[in-house]
């Protein structure tokens, strides 16, 4: 219980300096974006949204703690302003549109290919010596490929030249979101080669990282002793090495996931998924800073649940952290 | 003060021998040469290319999306640039961005984590917290919301923003390592001597940790490329400044992709995934050398099935010699004591000239050498020897739990069971092997705490035996079996559900135990059961083990270099030196009268409880290099009595006293050798 609070607080901490950051950096940079972002909108902004934008990006004449006051007042109540790239529409309805998307998506394929990468990684690292080997530099070069990359190879070859998969978008056009049949195998049919790119390109470091725990887990007395036990092979393999060996796996899952995320939302843009990951690429291109920075925040507090529950996952599977 | 990294491996001495210790062989290692050969193949590129190729890369021309020709070796963009002239000037922004954001990320995760690490208190707390922070933040988004900040800034931007999002990982790495080493001997003597903080940072531990330093470097690099290409691909550099990044962004806001023009974004990602593979692959070399076990062994174990199974043949013609002793422990079963079989019993275990190679280094070491052993039924029979004596090797053969590079080079090993059936140890398939283990042989380790599965309770480990070799047990009645063991080694048996790290290190002990006996085997091999423990529990568990030994009957295989313990616990003892049987006796001879010089020099290092007061002499030197043995004895050059002829003769295990079954492998007592007759009168070194 006690090692759980201490988590909770640590990852409070983090969402605290994830805001804070968001609060200093465009205070920091050089030029105003502020006064820039007012300029662009050339009188089109009303002065609500005027009054949004200078909480959230520096306001003339306000110290800095009523400015940090008022800034956090608008992000408990999700006030991130207009949009500027899908004006008028506010900010936060923009997010809310496109994070489904993405959570699903991201979601599942991020869990798929650490399932998958720890297992092969499992079995890999059992055997070695084996043909099995050979699969450490093919995804050491797999893992090394950018994921937009990947995703541009697999639109020429399984959209544009085989004809698979549709190249673009994220359900068939005309189609009414909700829970109709129609829509969703739509959604699973344009969602299958994005899903694809991720998992290959994301496997790769799993693999890896599981080949290298197994093997110095497979000298450890206790797979000796469980061998000596004359238990069956795949018990030996799961339950003493396997389930010892992905422990870093899941402990590490933090500084992976980032990556794996980071990678995933540029794969979104190749294939203009209607996730975040678009969304941040036009907030880019139109520097939409109102976007960006919730999109920043959004993805920020997505990760730090995502980790929060790995790490229930490792209290769970790993009964030394359960003491006080 | 460089520590090298196989001092412990070293000092382990040849029980595991094989990690090379020259770090030329790994950067030698194919992987690495590779890794080297990619890295500067690109990085002569980035340097020279744009001094080979005068053209401009941006150059607009009207050959548009050229395929493949030998104008154009990769062809054309849409805008009718050369792609490979933008690739080779792309190379130059890639590497300069990777390499430059690589050394300043690496020089702040230093600063942060040797500082970190070194100091101590709310300041070391405070950084750490400060690198976990920006550890688990998403990188990207935040490098994309800092890179639109400073748009088009640039090559210089782009490493700051690099530098800022991706010191953490480097920083927590070097931390630990810093943590590590801070509590070594050579530090707290700098400290000693008054060296400054800084001081003692720079020369002491900095050096240390140069091969982490290298690894998180090369780390630093690869996730560098990865991320200017990414924000080059997102249009959030200059997207005028040619970069592999800017080439693929271009690819992808005309479209490449759907127009097929494979030839303009396929380049420039396999020219990063090359330099990350590159970059990789110089780093598994370094974990390997950091890391030797991570190292691939290379061959995997392929027993001598035919021999072994003509072994086992030749066994099942012939009939047993003498049938086991059938008696009230026909029925034995849990709690039912059954009579103990003493040391009359008939053989249980007959090892006959048994030979271990470890086969890794340029030699084959030979750690087990053309040892024979007979055990009883209901003996215990004491395996005594310095460490690299060969002895866990042994344990580890008669089990049958070697993993390369060592292997059992020839000899026999056959079990015979209760009902007088024999097996041939060696000939085992996989099958009949799992079979095998466990019922018949079980293996108790020196220290609990790494033998038991860390992640189960005690109850699932004992269980998981009952599981596998009792199919039909149910439930409830393995609960019951479960609890009963647990009673038997006075362990309450509410501890079922406790995890290995909710025990003491008796308990712990004690637990293996009752594990080994899940299955009432025939024999029980203990390497080392007590050596981790203090004294006192070492009784404790020692009795346990006699106790338990006198009621259920099994035999023991006792290794220890403990003699004094064996000459308490054993019937019958061997001494082992350098992988061979030196002396064979029993206890009370072995106590009395020890023969080899090294047994009375072993018998000399240990102070008893009960036997009269004498004065303490050990044996002289250190063990043996068992890569490099002497010719003839191997404990001659330790010798105190050593003959001349003892450096060219290898002396074979002998019966110098007929009737007495004392065996020694020495050429004190070797007939055609005495010049030396005190060594048959006196008692050795205990006057």
């Amino acid at each position: 219980m006690r090692v759980m609070l201490r988590r909770l607080s640590f990852y409070a901490v983090t969402a605290w300096a994830a805001i804070t950051l968001n609060f200093i950096l465009p205070r920091l940079m050089p030029g105003n974006p502020a006064q820039d972002l007012i300029n662009r909108s050339a009188g089109k902004l009303s002065p609500a949204a005027i009054k949004a934008i200078q909480v959230l990006f520096g306001q003339p004449h306000t110290s800095l703690i009523s400015q940090y006051l008022t800034y956090w007042r608008n992000v408990v109540t999700f006030n991130f302003g207009v949009s500027y790239s899908f004006y008028p529409t506010p900010v936060i309805q923009v997010i809310r549109q496109s994070i489904f998307w993405t959570v699903v998506l991201i979601g599942l394929c991020t869990i798929i290919g650490f399932v998958l990468g720890t297992l092969l990684g499992m079995f890999v690292g059992w055997r070695r010596g084996s043909w099995r080997d050979a699969l450490v530099p093919v995804t050491t070069f797999l893992s090394s490929l950018p994921y937009f990359w990947f995703a541009l190879i697999a639109i020429l070859v399984f959209a544009v030249s085989l004809r698979w998969f549709p190249s673009s978008g994220g359900y068939g056009i005309g189609l009414q979101i909700g829970l109709n049949w129609p829509f969703i195998s739509s959604a699973i049919y344009y969602g299958t080669l994005p899903a694809l790119t991720i998992v290959i390109a994301s496997v790769g470091g799993w693999l890896l990282g599981m080949r290298n725990m197994m093997i110095t887990t497979l000298n450890e007395d206790y797979v000796l002793l469980a061998e000596a036990k004359g238990l069956s092979r795949l018990r030996v393999m799961f339950t003493y090495a396997g389930r010892n060996a992905v422990l870093p796996s899941v402990a590490g899952f933090a500084m992976s996931l980032g990556f794996v995320v980071g990678g995933a939302i540029v794969t979104e843009i190749v294939f203009n998924y209607p996730g975040i990951g678009t969304v941040l690429f036009q907030a880019a291109e139109g520097q939409d800073y109102p976007l960006l920075e919730a999109i920043f925040l959004t993805i920020t507090m997505a990760v730090l649940i995502a980790n929060l529950l790995a790490d229930l996952a490792y209290i769970a599977l790993d009964p030394r952290t359960r003491e006080s | 003060m460089l520590i090298t990294p196989d001092v412990e491996a070293m000092a382990a001495g040849p029980e595991e021998p094989g990690p090379g210790r020259s770090w030329l062989r790994g950067i030698l290692a194919p992987k690495v040469l590779t890794g080297l050969v990619i890295v500067g193949v690109f990085t002569a590129m980035a340097v020279f290319g744009p001094m080979l190729d005068h053209a401009d890369p941006g150059a607009i021309t009207s050959a548009r999306l050229q395929p493949p020709s030998l104008h154009h070796l990769l062809g054309t963009t849409q805008q009718g640039q050369d792609v490979l002239t933008q690739l080779i000037y792309g190379a130059r922004v890639s590497m300069e961005v990777g390499f430059a954001a690589g050394i300043l990320t690496t020089l702040w995760s230093l600063l942060v984590g040797l500082t970190g690490g070194y100091l101590s208190g709310a300041s070391s707390e405070l950084l750490s917290m400060f690198a976990n922070v920006f550890l688990v933040l998403p990188g990207l988004p935040l490098v994309v919301i800092m890179a639109a900040y400073l748009p088009h800034s640039g090559s210089a931007g782009i490493i700051i923003v690099i530098t800022v999002t991706g010191w953490a990982w480097g920083a927590r790495v070097l931390r630990a390592q810093t943590l590590s080493l801070r509590r070594r001997d050579f530090v707290e003597a700098a400290r000693a001597t008054g060296q400054g903080p800084v001081k003692i940072m720079l020369y002491d531990i900095l050096p240390n940790e140069v091969a982490i330093i290298t690894v998180t470097f090369l780390g630093s690099v690869v996730s560098a490329i990865l991320t200017e290409a990414s924000i080059a691909f997102l249009g959030l550099s200059d997207v005028t400044q040619w970069s592999w990044g800017t080439m693929l962004y271009w690819a992808q806001v005309s479209g490449a992709e759907l127009a097929r023009a494979w030839w303009w974004f396929v380049p420039p990602g396999l020219c990063i995934a090359l330099v990350g593979t590159g970059l990789a692959f110089i780093n598994f070399g370094i974990d390997d050398v950091i890391n030797p076990r991570l190292r691939s062994a290379g061959s995997t174990p392929r027993r001598r099935r035919s021999r072994a199974l003509a072994g086992s043949l030749a066994r099942l013609a012939r009939p047993p010699v003498r049938r086991a002793a059938k008696g009230p422990e026909a029925a034995r079963g849990p709690g039912i004591a059954g009579g103990p079989g003493g040391t009359a019993g008939g053989t249980v275990l007959e090892l006959k000239n048994l030979r271990v190679e470890y086969r890794g280094g340029a030699a084959p070491v030979r750690a087990v050498n053309d040892v024979s052993l007979t055990l009883r039924r209901g003996e215990i029979l004491g395996i005594a020897g310095e460490s690299g004596s060969g002895k866990s090797t042994l344990a580890r053969a008669v089990t049958r739990l070697l993993r390369p590079p060592a292997q059992i080079v020839s000899g026999e090993m056959t079990y015979t069971a209760r009902d007088g059936r024999q097996i041939d140890i060696a000939g085992l398939s996989d099958r009949e092997l799992r079979q095998f283990r466990w019922e018949e042989v079980s293996i108790v380790f020196q220290s609990a705490m790494n033998a038991l599965n860390p992640v189960l309770t005690l109850g699932t480990q004992i269980d998981d035996v009952l599981r596998a070799h009792r199919p039909g047990m149910r439930k409830v009645q393995r609960a019951a079996r479960v609890r009963d063991l647990l009673h038997m080694v006075g362990i309450s048996p509410d501890r079922a559900g406790a995890y290995p790290h909710e025990l003491s290190g008796g308990m712990r002990q004690r637990a293996m135990i009752a594990m080994g006996l899940a299955l009432d085997p025939e024999i029980v091999v203990m390497d080392e059961p007590t050596t981790a423990l203090d004294v006192v529990i070492q009784r404790q568990v020692i009795e346990t083990i006699s106790g338990l030994k006198d009621t259920l009957g099994f035999s023991v295989i006792f290794i220890t270099h403990d003699l004094s313990l064996l000459i308490e616990l054993c019937d019958t003892i061997a001494i082992m030196y350098a992988g061979r049987i030196v002396e064979l006796a029993t206890a009370g001879q072995l106590y009395q009268r020890p023969l080899h010089p090294y047994s009375q020099g072993l018998l000399g290092s240990f102070p008893t409880l009960t036997g009269p007061r004498r004065t303490l002499s050990g044996v002289p030197g250190y063990p043996p290099d068992m890569r490099r043995l002497p010719a003839g004895c191997s404990f001659q050059p330790r010798c105190p009595r050593a003959l001349a002829a003892c450096a060219g003769t290898p002396p074979q295990l002998i019966r110098p006293q007929i009737p007495d079954p004392a065996s020694v492998a020495c050429l004190l007592y070797d007939t055609d050798y005495q010049d030396h007759p005190e060594g048959l009168t006196t008692g050795g070194g205990r006057a």
